[in-house]
């Protein structure tokens, strides 16, 4: 560094100085017989000096903001320069980062989202303009506070305490004639701190309903025809004066419209799933008994596999909406035992664990390539439409499967072998199952309620 | 000044017990809030399950409150507090009594809305329910904010918003009278109107007792009683003293 070199200079520099001014000090007390006076006169004016010197930097260094450094020569306006280059090093270093600060808040405020930073205890570190227009946070009143105490929906504070659902809650903010606000957490890995990321997703939700609204209607209104229709096929059916050569097309016709009618109760079936979200009404489910009866069903199915089985590896039981459950495990059956060939196997298994409960239902059919996996339980998707139509599904099972688990905090994950079998399985959180002890004791008709 | 007296406990265990019973009394708020708001919302739109399920749904705020009626009468019993930390506690055992309240008014909104959807819909579509439930809600909402922030001029503010309650409550009154002189067959109809009015007129009340805690808590002044514009003066003068000495 520069620093120690320098001022070992400027440090014999004064040396010299010094030394010059007492050789001079003593070469003219010699000649004036008056050593000490002179050398002390000489030592007086030199200290006076460079207390003199001395004060005016201090006096600079309490004021520099506003005064020029002092013009002083020698080993201090080394110092002095020395410091002043220190000193515009840092405030350069500061205005850079002020700069930056600056643009940063700035395009905060711009961006189309809001962003609140929470502290370890979910109170407010800092939010940005947008988060404080939609949510009428103020800086100066509200950080500090827990962001629960002030956005108080239900459903929101469930969010922020168990992280559920993972990606995010929505909910309606009343204020500015309404809108819907979408809530994400954001964990950051190792701090204690958390962002929460706010969308307004007012738009969404209106197309989104928009959308359900007309499924919802028109399927409705499709059914009363279709109703008309198949009463006269059926009719035509029986009908003995009709000529035998339109036996056959009446006989597609209804078939046809069974087919319709089947789509039309899927899509009503699915969109009540999607709106009912408070008509919901749970209670604990015997699911062993669930599966033999659905077992007994498939069984007496005229195009079935060869056996249908059932694995029961756990007493307890599930809380859920037991119509819901039902129709899972129901499209998930259909489907097993439409894609297995008579000598084929299914089999309904369902276990419980750390993690909590579970229900499979394995076949040994065709089985799914892997790239048709992801997309299974998009609405009408078809792994191959030639088969599936000849099978008569509404292409709609899956779709009710997943939205139905949904309802129920659970996931679906879908292991398949082309020509070996499939696996489905539905896996329920921890806090749905329930002991059978449990539910005899009316314990979980507490539970129910809270 | 009052917020620090609020906060100085630092990292001791008491503190986190009022700061816990501060936050279950403002999620017991969120969660009346939702419900009257579902109430509100059954009853315009003729929903009558969503009726059913707020008038089921009330159990949980009577839960709440016992919840958090023990969690103070433990504070009391083993901490004994003092000053401001017992103001909190007095106001907090007020003010879920009112939340309680509000949910029981709620719980009456939605059984009668799941009942007035099995009957004809008048005309107007229970616009004017509509708009008072909307004040209404806005009121609880603000009342609870006030709560939250500790904000004793914005609760004056809030309470004053309930005459304004009173004057939409008097006009559906007016009118309600008018539809059964004019056509005795609504009377039963106007009745349960009425009711719905008396009830959100109800909420209004006991919102505005929630504001009067938040002045208590802050200033430890009992409001109750006195006229709105003493205590908007009182309220004034306190924050003006308490300005300097804040910082």
């Amino acid at each position: 560094m520069k620093l120690p070199s320098s001022m070992s200079s400027v440090g014999w520099q004064a040396a010299g100085r010094l030394s010059i001014a007492v050789g001079l000090a003593l070469l003219v007390g010699l000649i004036l017989r008056r050593v000490a006076l002179v050398l002390a006169i000489v030592l007086g004016i030199y200290l006076v000096i460079q207390i003199w010197n001395l004060l005016r930097i201090e006096r600079w260094l309490t004021h520099r903001r506003i005064e020029s450094p002092p013009d002083i020569n020698g080993p201090w306006g080394e110092v002095i320069a020395i410091i002043d280059r220190i000193y515009r090093r840092k405030n350069y270093h500061r205005a850079q980062v002020t700069g930056l600060l600056r643009e940063f808040r700035r395009l905060t405020t711009a961006m189309p989202e809001g962003a609140i930073l929470l502290g370890p205890e979910h109170e407010i570190l800092w939010f940005n303009g947008r988060a404080a227009g939609w949510l009428h946070l103020h800086r100066k009143r509200d950080v500090g506070i827990r962001i629960e105490n002030l956005v108080r929906h239900p459903a929101f504070v469930e969010y922020l305490k168990h992280g559920r659902p993972v990606e995010g809650v929505i909910v309606y903010e009343p204020a500015d004639g309404g809108r819907y606000l979408s809530f994400t957490l954001v964990r950051t890995g190792g701090s204690e701190r958390q962002l929460l990321v706010v969308r307004d997703v007012s738009r969404e939700m209106r197309v989104e309903s928009i959308r359900k609204d007309f499924v919802a209607n028109a399927s409705h209104e499709l059914r009363s025809p279709l109703t008309v229709i198949s009463g006269y096929l059926d009719a035509l059916a029986d009908d003995a004066s009709l000529d035998p050569a339109w036996g056959a097309p009446v006989l597609e016709m209804r078939r046809q419209t069974e087919r319709m009618s089947s789509i039309i109760n899927d899509l009503l079936e699915l969109s009540k799933l999607e709106s009912g979200e408070r008509r919901h009404i749970e209670r604990p489910i015997d699911i062993a008994g669930l599966l033999s009866l659905l077992r007994r069903e498939a069984m007496s199915l005229e195009r079935r596999p060869r056996n249908v089985n059932t694995q029961i590896d756990s007493e307890e039981w599930l809380l859920g909406a037991e119509t819901e459950i039902h129709s899972i495990v129901s499209n998930l059956l259909t489907n097993a035992v439409k894609y297995t060939p008579s000598e084929g196997e299914v089999t309904l298994r369902w276990w419980t664990d750390d993690e909590g409960g579970h229900i499979s239902v394995r076949d040994t059919g065709v089985g799914i390539a892997a790239e048709h996996i992801p997309r299974l339980t998009e609405r009408f998707y078809r792994v191959d439409s030639g088969r599936s139509r000849e099978m008569g599904g509404s292409g709609l099972g899956l779709a009710i499967v997943k939205h139905a688990l949904q309802r129920h905090e659970a996931t679906l994950t879908i292991e398949s072998t082309p020509g070996k079998g499939s696996t489905f399985t539905c896996h329920f959180p921890q806090h749905r199952v329930v002991s059978r002890e449990g539910v005899e004791a009316g314990v979980a008709r507490l539970h129910a309620v809270d | 000044m009052e917020k620090s007296d609020l906060s100085h406990h630092i990292l001791s265990r008491y503190n986190d017990d009022l700061e816990r019973v501060r936050t279950n009394v403002l999620q017991m708020g969120g969660l009346v809030e939702e419900q009257l708001k579902l109430a509100v919302e059954a009853l315009v739109e003729g929903d009558s399950r969503l009726g059913e399920q707020v008038a089921r749904g009330d159990v949980k705020v009577n839960a709440m409150e016992v919840a958090i009626d023990d969690d103070c009468s433990r504070i009391l019993a083993t901490r004994s507090p003092a000053a401001s930390d017992l103001r909190l506690i007095v106001a907090v055992i007020k003010t879920i009594t009112d939340l309680e309240r509000i949910g029981d008014e709620a719980e009456k909104i939605g059984y009668i809305g799941s009942r007035l959807a099995a009957v004809e819909r008048p005309a107007d579509r229970y616009r004017e329910l509509k708009h008072l439930g909307r004040i209404v809600g806005d009121m609880v909402h603000e009342a609870l904010d006030a709560f939250a922030r500790l904000d004793a001029e914005g609760a004056v503010a809030i309470a004053k918003k309930d005459r304004l309650v009173d004057e939409e409550y008097e006009a559906i009154q007016r009118q309600c009278i008018t539809f059964m002189m004019e056509d005795p067959r609504t009377i039963r109809r106007a009745l349960d109107v009425l009711w719905v009015a008396r009830a959100l007129e109800r909420i209004g009340d006991h919102a505005k007792n929630v504001c009067e805690y938040v002045v208590y808590m802050v200033y430890g002044k009992d409001i109750r009683h006195l006229s709105l514009e003493d205590v908007e003066k009182h309220v004034q003068s306190k924050s003006q003293k308490a300005a300097p000495e804040g910082h």
